[in-house]
């Protein structure tokens, strides 16, 4: 390959908060900065900045090492390489590539199969598209990854099971009370797995949390924190009739709410359903309380056992999506060795032999079995150098284009995808959004900067 | 009676299509076969339409006394209200009770021979829209309460016993949208119950001379209408929610077929189809 893909990048597992904060790439224009430029080492590159991901993609050729891009990744944030080395992994070529695919398909994600990195890495290419940075192969890759992203989604079932405690608490939610705009949610005692659950019941769209805690204090802070209200811990039981979902993590040794405590409480809300989510230990909630019409308790060893069920069933998945993964990545390699010019000279002509022995098959089916061997043999000369006259212009075109400094790999490639030489299904709304966006001139003058298909 | 042969073929295949592809459907989480079973339901249903339209000009009011016709058109209204509910609520999982029973509410018309009750057809026209009509009508929402109460009772066992959920069809309905489907069916159901057995007794006063004829079916009417009555109360009086609220609507529903099928064409009566 004449060129090569690094990335680099540290991610929750590798570094923690402060180091993630401290070399965040927000919009970080890499060709104003001086890190790409047409004719230096570095050719390309996209920056991915999110709370748990910091990563780097760069295409340079070989003149680039690894430490070229740590050391601008380090002087940019204001930091040293050495501090920031230990923190990271790098991957080159095809590890990058898969790297990449992974993190798109977030598979790579603290909670796995979470939806919000697709987003976020396609604000990123965005981004490296406006400024410039994003060239045939970043384009290339991050659609690929978009749609080995998609693949993933809809052929496995990664992302459909919860495999945190406070998320599988979410998702049971959702099965009691689906839509959840017109519930509430209390949260007793202000801890921090608490906290992370309401967290999810908030983006899972409740109406309002009410706090309630020993500390009156704390427990404000906490509401302010999601927009609540707090009220006092010894309000708690009054206020139960007005909320559905009830999450309690005090450190309490007794428990705080029990059965007799809620029948008084349901008949208030007419038989309105309750789920009461208890990750205390020792619990907080009584076990009885299960035992009511209408209301449903998890303590944190049913969650975990949903999670722990969960967590088998991804593993099945996960193994699916590697496989999707690495046959991608396989293709993918492929195309990259196909960018130079003798590949493609030789897939075009094939391309040509291809089509001329078809229509020969055809043509000699319907002459019948009567046409002589020196038709036949004359008929193959024909087709044979119509085909190779046919692709000849276009060849001589590319062999003098790609003697051009840069050009090479966007003559190959718009070769390759005007003769779709790489077989691919080119959905018929591929180019819709270019139809409104792109101005006909820029068309016609050949600059569009994305390379869609 | 050509064109209706055709059309009880048509109606016949183009049901069990639709049954089977729901079912597949549902289980298999596939949103393609579902839209196939839907246009597959709602083609039988247009035919199903012409065929009642037929059937009612050829015999006018008193296609209401016929068995077949009877039954038919108890299928024809169970689809009516399901792909109504689809519509407005998406309550697509209704299909899952709805299709099969309208396919086999149509098989066991085509079974039954005429009745032959004797009545005056000019009179029987209006009443027996409202009479009939109204217990359709209701009938059909019970068919939909007990499929969403028998799936409310197995998703619920799953939670309360915190049985596995892996694997558990993601896309199922919650617990309230299985509940709100029961509320309909007994808001909604219950008045039509109400009204259809004043309307008929109403009838037997003039038919008869006598309000209560002690006629078999009107007995057992009546005791399904006093436990309907109470879940109506219990539900919208007392607040009653969930298990026994789905519990107790579908054992209604379960006397309803029960009378259909043991009062209708068992039992000697006057609302018997096999005299």
């Amino acid at each position: 390959m004449k060129q090569k893909i690094f990335l680099i990048g540290l991610n929750h597992r590798t570094a923690g908060v402060e180091i993630r904060e401290a070399y965040a790439l927000k919009d970080c224009n890499t060709v104003e900065l001086g890190f790409v430029t047409p004719a230096g080492p570095v050719s390309e590159a996209l920056a991915l900045s999110t709370c748990n991901r910091v990563e780097i993609l760069a295409v340079t050729d070989h003149r680039a090492t690894a430490d070229d891009v740590l050391q601008f990744w380090a002087s940019h944030c204001g930091g040293s390489v050495p501090q920031l080395k230990p923190h990271v992994y790098i991957h080159e070529d095809l590890e990058a590539v898969k790297h990449l695919f992974t993190v798109a398909a977030s598979l790579d994600s603290m909670v796995v199969g979470e939806p919000q990195i697709l987003g976020q890495l396609k604000d990123a290419y965005r981004k490296s598209v406006e400024f410039g940075s994003a060239k045939v192969i970043i384009n290339r890759l991050l659609h690929k990854a978009f749609s080995v992203a998609k693949r993933v989604r809809t052929e496995t079932a990664i992302a459909s099971s919860a495999v945190s405690i406070s998320y599988a608490a979410v998702e049971l939610a959702k099965k009691i009370f689906g839509d959840m705009s017109d519930n509430r949610a209390m949260l007793v005692g202000a801890g921090e797995m608490a906290e992370l659950a309401a967290t999810h019941l908030i983006n899972a769209g409740v109406k309002d949390i009410v706090v309630a805690n020993r500390t009156f204090e704390r427990g404000e802070e906490l509401a302010r924190r999601m927009n609540g209200t707090a009220i006092m811990f010894e309000e708690l039981h009054r206020k139960l009739a007005d909320v559905d979902i009830v999450i309690s993590s005090t450190g309490a040794t007794e428990a705080v709410i029990r059965a007799k405590d809620l029948r008084g409480v349901l008949k208030k809300r007419r038989n309105r359903p309750m789920f009461f989510i208890d990750i205390a230990v020792p619990r907080d909630i009584d076990p009885d309380v299960n035992g009511l019409d209408n209301v449903y308790l998890y303590d944190i060893d049913d969650l975990k056992e949903v999670v722990e069920e969960n967590l088998a069933q991804r593993r099945e998945e996960a193994i699916k999506a590697e496989a999707i993964i690495a046959s991608e990545t396989r293709q993918f390699a492929r195309w990259l060795e196909s960018l130079e010019l003798n590949p493609t000279i030789c897939d075009l002509l094939e391309r040509g032999e291809d089509i001329a022995a078809r229509e020969l098959a055809r043509t000699l089916k319907r002459l019948g079995p009567d046409v002589s061997d020196e038709t036949r043999e004359a008929l193959e000369t024909l087709v044979v150098s119509i085909a190779h006259k046919l692709y000849h212009e276009p060849i001589a075109f590319l062999k003098r284009r790609t003697q051009e400094e840069g050009a090479a790999q966007r003559f190959i490639d718009t070769t390759r995808r005007m003769f779709n030489l790489d077989g691919e299904d080119v959905p018929e709304d591929a180019h819709a959004d270019r139809k409104k966006v792109v101005p006909l001139r820029a068309v016609c003058g050949g600059r569009t900067s994305e390379n869609q298909h | 009676m050509e064109l209706y042969d055709v059309l009880q073929i048509g109606i016949t295949v183009l049901y069990t299509f639709g049954a089977v592809l729901f079912i597949g459907g549902m289980l298999g989480m596939r949103p393609g076969l579902k839209t196939a079973a839907g246009l597959s339901s709602g083609a039988g249903f247009a035919l199903h339409t012409l065929s009642l339209a037929l059937y009612f000009k050829l015999m006018g009011y008193g296609s209401f006394l016929e068995g077949d016709f009877h039954l038919s058109l108890l299928g024809w209204v169970l689809l009516a209200i399901f792909f109504a509910l689809w519509w407005r609520l998406k309550l697509d999982f209704l299909a899952l009770a709805a299709s099969p029973l309208a396919l086999l509410l149509y098989l066991s018309s085509m079974s039954v021979p005429g009745t032959k009750v004797l009545m005056p057809k000019a009179l029987a026209g209006s009443f027996f829209m409202l009479h009939i009509g109204s217990l359709f009508f209701s009938l059909a929402f019970l068919a939909m309460a007990f499929a969403a109460g028998a799936l409310f009772m197995h998703l619920e066992r799953k939670i309360k016993t915190k049985e596995k959920l892996v694997g558990f069809r993601k896309d199922l309905p919650s617990l309230n949208t299985f509940d709100h489907a029961n509320h309909l069916a007994v808001v909604f159901g219950f008045p039509l119950y109400t009204v259809g057995l004043l309307s008929g007794f109403i009838w037997a006063r003039f038919a008869w001379g006598r309000i209560v004829t002690g006629d078999p079916k009107e007995i057992v009417s009546l005791a399904i209408w006093v436990v309907y009555a109470y879940l109506f109360h219990q539900r919208l009086a007392m607040g009653w929610r969930g298990r026994k609220a789905a519990m107790l609507a579908m054992a209604v529903f379960a006397f309803c077929v029960f009378s259909l099928v043991v009062v209708n064409f068992m039992v000697p009566s006057h609302h018997n189809f096999m005299q």
